[in-house]
């Protein structure tokens, strides 16, 4: 379903991604981890057509995506990390702005709308200004505006960001009720997420690929009871000093 | 087109949602008023020529207002990421943006169309440089909001985007008055450039050719470099 070849890109001087490439299979739930700054977004970005890579190819269910951005942007649900909202609209108005700028057929949108509002829990506040409601509510909106249009390709960039237990475990099972229907690729730091969700878990270090296998796999290999484990042992603490010039800490911008 | 009519429609309806619209239109209008009423008052003449002058004058002033949040808002909300990863064209997005803030500058020349009306009872206005001015004013307006749409969309700080709208629109506006000080070659470019020069001759009833590609024209190469700008991002 997604097939990266070779991805590398570069602001400036600075390398973020540095010749990436996996592939994803359909209906596969697909964790993404990484420290602050590895490259996440950034991957994330170019998967969604936002940013072109400076070489390498993207196929998304087998268009190019530089080729193919604007059809390919049809079968992809994308949350960034800040969920994008228009703080003036109410809920549902930004739905239905979402709706048509995602081809929704006209008389199916209310249908759609109605969907969402009720699988992200949002019927409630439907006729709220955006801007008055919480963070977790904002966030469930995000992911609302994603699955609208029923993507075959669901990319989330830290979607239980800011959520609370009860929330995050909503949003947890509203990703595993589409397992099967759809690829999901998700990034997130809360590890024990990942490992409840995801199957198959891809570890950026540095925009380096550095882990691409199945939980198990992983675990196994690195001889480890968690992820968190793993994924501390592939990031000490006191990362050292990153012979390129930069600091891993100092990469962040390019994600923020 | 429906997503093109789409964004128009949300532009629109965030000018109204903002206190901001609100406060635009009363302020303009009321500073029209008076103006009109001392034009009037000084002139004894049902014509709105001297009017449509004081009102261009006062747009280079205004648009920049209407257009500095048209994608500096939406960049420094993160929104922009969210309008170009839909399956929507870029042409769409630049055009829509476009069409909302010419409507909403529309409906703010529209008002004033109660000026011909009151000449007209009072008065014989000669009708057709009324209908004139008004076109001219509209296309001067449409001018206007096309830089300032193409300089919101290099930053992502509103007040930077008005700056840079603002020296843009004062060269388009003031230039001729620096004709005498430049070499007599340069004179007449600047004469061509030079908005004041084009309104003008709406005002007293002329349609030249010359005029409409002036403003066509401009406003075509604004929209299609605002295009390149989202295209390439070139506020990153």
């Amino acid at each position: 379903m997604i097939i990266a070849q070779n991805i590398s890109k570069h602001f400036g001087k600075i390398e973020a991604l540095k010749n990436i490439s996996f592939e994803i299979g359909k209906g596969e739930i697909v964790g993404f981890l990484g420290k602050n700054g590895a490259g996440k977004t950034t991957l994330m970005r170019i998967l969604t057509t936002y940013l072109p890579p400076t070489s390498g190819r993207v196929l998304i269910a087998g268009q190019d995506i530089g080729r193919n951005s604007l059809s390919i942007r049809r079968k992809i649900g994308y949350l960034s990390e800040n969920p994008p909202l228009y703080l003036n609209m109410t809920v549902r108005e930004y739905l239905r702005f979402a709706a048509r700028l995602k081809d929704i057929p006209a008389r199916d949108t209310r249908a759609r709308i109605d969907k969402v509002l009720d699988d992200c829990r949002l019927l409630y506040v439907q006729n709220r200004p955006i801007a008055h409601l919480s963070k977790g509510y904002k966030q469930r909106i995000g992911i609302a505006q994603a699955i609208i249009h029923e993507p075959e390709v669901l990319i989330l960039d830290e979607p239980t960001s800011g959520l609370d237990p009860v929330q995050i475990q909503q949003v947890r099972n509203l990703i595993k009720d589409i397992e099967h229907k759809r690829t999901v690729l998700l990034s997130t730091h809360i590890l024990s997420e990942i490992e409840q969700i995801a199957r198959r878990i891809l570890i950026i270090n540095r925009g380096e690929l550095i882990r691409d296998q199945s939980m198990e796999g992983l675990l196994k290999q690195e001889g480890a009871a968690t992820l968190e484990e793993v994924f501390l042992k592939l990031n000490p603490p006191q990362a050292p000093y990153n012979p390129e010039g930069i600091f891993t800490g100092q990469a962040q911008r390019f994600d923020d | 087109m429906t997503k093109t009519l789409a964004i128009a429609q949300k532009e629109l309806s965030a000018y109204f949602k903002s206190p901001v619209a609100y406060l635009i239109l009363i302020v303009t209008i009321t500073v029209f008023n008076i103006f009109f009423y001392m034009i009037i008052d000084q002139n004894r003449e049902a014509t709105l020529r001297d009017v449509f002058a004081v009102m261009e004058f006062m747009f280079v002033f205004l648009v920049p207002l209407l257009t500095m949040r048209v994608f500096a808002e939406e960049k420094a909300a993160g929104t922009m990421e969210f309008l170009m990863t839909t399956p929507t064209s870029n042409t769409s997005i630049v055009l829509g943006k476009y069409l909302g803030s010419l409507l909403f500058f529309s409906l703010l020349l529209a008002l004033t169309v109660v000026y011909y009306l009151i000449i007209e009872c009072f008065g014989r206005p000669d009708r057709w440089p009324v209908v004139t001015g008004f076109l001219g004013l509209w296309l001067e307006g449409g001018l206007f909001i096309a830089v300032g749409i193409l300089t919101s969309s290099w930053t992502r700080s509103q007040v930077a985007a008005a700056i840079t709208s603002y020296a843009i629109l004062f060269l388009l506006y003031f230039s001729v008055s620096l004709v005498p000080y430049v070499p007599e070659s340069v004179a007449p470019v600047i004469r061509q450039v030079n908005t004041l020069t084009h309104l003008a001759n709406f005002s007293v009833g002329l349609i030249t050719l010359q005029d409409a590609v002036y403003y066509l024209s401009g406003i075509a190469l604004c929209l299609v470099l605002t295009r390149i700008s989202v295209e390439n991002r070139l506020w990153r």
